[in-house]
């Protein structure tokens, strides 16, 4: 079994230090939970792993099944088995969706699929993550709403069939129905052999998929890592605990710029008032 | 029925070229360049209840300009101009598209499409002019070109004019960089640069095929696109 391996990683983004001497294992096959407060590195550790040129890598490494991560290209990383549902996925005018998605599945084989496969796997996945069919022949993320963007997430995790699926609040803007459609996926690709390591703040995702293990982030590196318990916890009190249990300063965020992000005309607005 | 006709450019433009779209007819203008463009001057005057279609596929290496003026003279009467461009080496393009409406219920939509390579530039200008008492018109205007390359550069500015009221009117410029958040998420999922900038470039582009009536004009638009980035 592959594993993945993050030894002594330091990451900033434009100047300002994010993660500082992270070390995190997991395996292929696993599903581990990423817990820690707002700010503190939790996206930037898996957007690292994935190559988000955003992000500046200054020190350490990230191994999986024994390759260099950090010296492959995204797409790279993501024929090796990587994948990243992504908190706010990119909307791509003019590009049509099952094209993308098809160039997205040969990318990773060797032979270009035949047509007719190629659709009878597109239409199960739509249906299976709630979406209808014909969204395919939209604009990539174009107009979509949160919802459908995160749905169209988990789609493609199902097309592309990763060996560690990495999910970024992936829950956020889903309805409980949308919830347990989208928790159904994760455990199916986890039961076909994916590792799976997610991120949420809301205890719901969690109980559904059922992590055997979770890790916090704080100040960028991982504190505090055991059983399913330290989910429970985390969800009932919070982080004050680490503060007086492990004598960890918790700062208030170190990272405030990234969740400064518009999406939307209220999101701008609300960034304009932080501003003030 | 109305008569409908189709006139066709490939890689053969004349300098000036003068249409007449007779009453109660349509008039599709397939214009490709591939190889060879040159300078021209395009003058369409489209009569009562006339139709004016035009695909203009532009993928040559040409330093000029091309000037495009639609006049809608009766009532009825539309336009629907449509342009797909490349930029590539050392090309200086030059698009500009212009609509008048003189009469009543005459609708024009020009849209101009471009990605600029290399070292080339893009520029898309025109104008819609709506006169006075052409009430009840519509006119719409889009031009957007993506920048791929840090030599390569684009200009978009469509204006209206408009000296009446009863009208709607609409117009839309974007000029961008290739975006690296774009190409980050398509390479997240498998794709290599090169794919991902063939795939912006292709669903830019390649809506423009639809309006060729000739498959061997289409197929070449196909392989220049698939032709690599």
């Amino acid at each position: 079994m592959a594993k993945l391996i993050i030894k002594d990683l330091y990451v900033s983004v434009k100047g300002t230090s994010i993660l500082r001497g992270l070390n995190f294992e997991m395996d292929e096959g696993e599903t581990v939970a990423l817990l820690g407060p707002n700010g503190h590195g939790k996206s930037t550790l898996i957007a690292t792993i994935m190559g988000d040129p955003k992000y500046s890598v200054d020190g350490g490494s990230i191994t999986f099944d024994g390759q260099d991560v950090l010296a492959m290209s995204p797409d790279k990383r993501s024929q090796l088995g990587l994948f990243l549902g992504m908190q706010y996925p990119a909307e791509i005018p003019g590009l049509n969706s099952a094209d993308f998605y098809k160039a997205a599945m040969n990318s990773h084989r060797e032979k270009p699929m035949a047509l007719f496969q190629f659709y009878r796997e597109l239409e199960k996945a739509y249906k299976e993550v709630g979406i209808p069919f014909e969204m395919n022949s939209r604009n990539l993320n174009e107009g979509f709403s949160g919802g459908e963007k995160k749905r169209n997430e988990i789609l493609q995790m199902r097309l592309l069939k990763p060996r560690i699926a990495m999910l970024d609040e992936i829950d956020s803007g889903l309805d409980v129905d949308a919830i347990n459609v989208v928790s159904d996926v994760i455990n199916e690709e986890h039961a076909r052999g994916a590792g799976i390591l997610v991120i949420s703040h809301y205890a719901r995702l969690l109980d559904l998929v059922k992590p055997t293990r979770a890790a916090i982030i704080i100040n960028g590196r991982i504190v505090v890592s055991g059983g399913p318990e330290i989910i429970k916890r985390v969800d009932t009190e919070g982080y004050e605990w680490i503060k007086t249990e492990l004598g960890i300063e918790v700062a208030k965020e170190i990272n405030p710029a990234m969740n400064q992000v518009s999406i939307g005309v209220c999101a701008t607005r609300e960034a304009v008032k932080n501003e003030k | 029925m109305r008569s409908e006709k189709i006139l066709s450019y490939i890689d053969n433009l004349p300098a000036s070229l003068s249409i007449d779209v007779p009453e109660d007819t349509k008039l599709t203008l397939n214009i490709a360049s591939f190889e060879k463009l040159e300078s021209s001057k395009i003058v369409v005057k489209v009569h009562r209840d006339a139709d004016f279609e035009a695909y203009m596929a532009d993928f040559s290496v040409f330093q000029g300009k091309i000037e495009v003026l639609v006049e809608l003279l009766e009532e009825g009467a539309e336009c629907n101009w449509h342009l797909s461009s490349m930029g590539t080496k050392d090309s200086k393009k030059e698009f500009i598209t212009s609509v008048i409406h003189s009469a009543p219920h005459t609708t024009a939509s020009m849209s101009n499409y471009g990605i600029a390579r290399d070292e080339s530039r893009l520029i898309f200008k025109g104008t819609g002019t709506i006169e006075k008492g052409a009430v009840k018109t519509n006119t719409k205007q889009v031009a957007k070109i993506i920048v791929f390359d840090p030599k390569s550069d684009g200009v978009a500015s469509p204006a209206l004019v408009i000296d009446d009221n009863d009208v709607s009117a609409s117009h839309a410029a974007v000029v961008g960089r290739l975006n690296e958040e774009h190409l980050y998420y398509l390479q997240s999922r498998g794709v290599s640069l090169e794919e991902a900038k063939r795939l912006i470039a292709s669903g830019y582009l390649r809506p423009i095929e639809a309006g060729f009536a000739d498959e061997n004009v289409k197929n070449r638009i196909d392989s220049i696109i698939e032709g690599g980035f």
